[in-house]
């Protein structure tokens, strides 16, 4: 495909670090120059918004507002590289082409929007809309960990899926049923990455074992560290840390992204 | 045989530093036995006087098992001393050594050594330092196991990458120390090995899926009306932007 491509990060339970790991992706690609967005389709529980800095006394239009009809979905781009370089890890974003489309962390938005629903082809509109205004690389959809609507619909729409799982049996079980998931939507690329791999088991073997029972690439297994949740999620931790192991592996996960096709 | 007496006296420990002249004062004292297979040369518990030297042949060091049969300690053959220590003290045996084949030995009596030692002071002077060298050098070994025994008990095992073997010196007296601090060495190798295995089958993780269950969450996923209709969608949502992609 020539034009923008969609990477949806997931995974079947919470807490394995997909907006860490979004976040970290996408900066990784758009520190190598590529124009790359990224839209926080969590709206239950939105979290990638903290590690580019921004709060609610920062956030204008919110992806709630599109859905609502409020604004047109090009009002609620957050420009990362001219306004969130004010962290170490952020400041190597200054003048990249990044933008994020946060959802509302107002309680009463999110209530109201879980209440009353959307329309789930509203949310693909937008993400068509972004990717053609403004000519974007990469479009990165940060997802509601499960197999509820947006997420399936993400996952329907993506180019590139990448599963996030911890390893353990919870997380093993749960990826299955999203692999067979996304083989059924078609899906054309499947990345696999384990987080919070633990440093004393094997990790090589992790891999193994990952890729053999699904059949599909596992692009890092990333350690768990406290390094990384000390820096509770307020800066991108492999722009701030770059020679840190989870840091290296994560270029691991870029690269397997930006080397599709 | 005689000539190389002076020679085979200079490989005990205890005559190391003794001069050639002393050496050769020290051969006029030695005489020659012959043993014939199964002879006893010496045995457990008894007060030695005597320091022998194998010329020929081959003996077995034993000691008693626990029901009272024979334990082979280790075989000694040619150029090899036993029992130096009687020379100067009183201690009794601590081993029986019995000919397996046909043997001569080369036997310094006690009381011809204590003539010598009366006789010149030099020798008696030559054998202290023989003996504060072996100390000194019995210390430092017992040092370092202790060290080592320390780092083990520590899970270190670095120092076994940072110390050399100790192989190929068999030539030299300071033998048994060498040979406890290699069996040590090899102790040290096996215990770290097996740990490694140990925790190498810790740290391989069992990572199981129930197909059943995967395979009744799919079902119940993909049984719905919307996942019949996104599917379709995203079929036409992919060939849209395919085209529309190659417009552009
Ligand atoms: N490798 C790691 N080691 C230690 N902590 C980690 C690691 N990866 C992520 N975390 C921590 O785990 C928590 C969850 O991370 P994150 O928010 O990225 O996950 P998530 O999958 O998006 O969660 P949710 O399902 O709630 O959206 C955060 O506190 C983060 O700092
Ligand atoms: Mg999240």
């Amino acid at each position: 495909m020539a034009g923008g491509k969609i990477v949806s990060i997931h995974s079947f339970r919470g807490g394995t670090g997909k907006s860490n790991t979004t976040a970290n992706v996408a900066s990784q690609i758009a520190l190598k120059g590529k124009r790359v967005g990224i839209v926080d389709t969590d709206i239950q529980s939105p979290g990638i918004h903290v590690l580019f800095g921004l709060d609610e006394t920062k956030m204008g239009r919110t992806l709630n507002d599109f859905l609502h009809g409020k604004c047109p979905i090009s009002e609620v781009a957050f420009n990362v590289g001219e306004k969130a370089a004010d962290s170490e890890g952020r400041a190597k974003l200054a003048g990249k082409e990044l933008w994020l489309f946060p959802s509302s962390i107002r309680g009463r938005e999110i209530s109201q929007i879980l209440r009353e629903g959307y329309d789930v082809n509203r949310l693909n509109e937008g993400f068509q809309t972004i990717l053609k205004e403004l000519k974007l690389d990469y479009l990165f959809i940060d997802t509601h960990p499960g197999l509820n609507e947006e997420t399936l619909l993400s996952i329907a729409i993506s180019d590139i899926l990448i599963i996030v799982l911890r390893p353990d049996n919870q997380d093993f079980q749960g990826t299955a049923v999203t692999v067979d998931i996304a083989r059924s939507l078609d899906v054309p690329h499947l990345i696999l990455m384990v987080n919070k791999a633990v440093p004393k088991y094997d990790f090589a073997d992790i891999q193994k074992q990952v890729e053999d029972k699904f059949h599909a690439p596992v692009a890092g297994v990333l350690p768990l560290s406290f390094d990384i949740a000390d820096n509770a999620s307020r800066d991108i931790f492999s722009l701030r840390s770059p020679d840190h192991d989870w840091s290296k592996a994560l270029r691991g996960v870029a690269d397997a992204v930006a080397a599709v096709k | 045989m005689t000539a190389s007496i002076p020679n085979q006296l200079r490989k005990a420990f205890l005559f190391r530093g003794l001069s050639s002249d002393a050496l050769t004062a020290l051969a006029q004292k030695v005489s020659v036995r012959t043993l014939s297979e199964g002879d006893v040369l010496m045995r457990r518990g008894e007060t030695g006087d005597s320091l022998f030297m194998i010329d020929e042949g081959w003996f077995k060091i034993v000691a008693e098992g626990p029901s009272g049969d024979e334990l082979i300690i280790n075989k000694t053959g040619p150029g090899e001393t036993l029992g130096e220590m009687a020379l100067v003290d009183e201690a009794p045996r601590s081993a029986t050594v019995i000919a397996i084949s046909n043997a001569r030995v080369l036997e310094l009596k006690k009381d011809a050594f204590q003539e010598i030692l009366d006789q010149r002071p030099d020798v008696a002077l030559a054998l202290i330092r023989g003996f504060s060298s072996r100390l000194r050098f019995s210390t430092t070994y017992i040092q370092k196991a202790i060290d080592w025994s320390q780092k083990i008990a520590a899970g270190d095992y670095g120092f076994i990458e940072n110390t050399q073997q100790f192989s190929g010196n068999t030539e030299s007296d300071d033998d048994k120390a060498t040979e406890l601090l290699s069996a040590f060495f090899q102790m040290v190798r096996s215990v770290k090995a097996r740990e490694d295995e140990l925790k190498q089958q810790l740290e391989k993780l069992t990572l199981e899926i129930d197909e059943a269950r995967r395979k009744q969450e799919f079902e119940e996923i993909t049984g719905t009306d919307f996942y019949a209709n996104l599917k379709e969608q995203a079929k036409k949502l992919r060939a849209q932007r395919m085209s529309s992609e190659n417009e552009g």
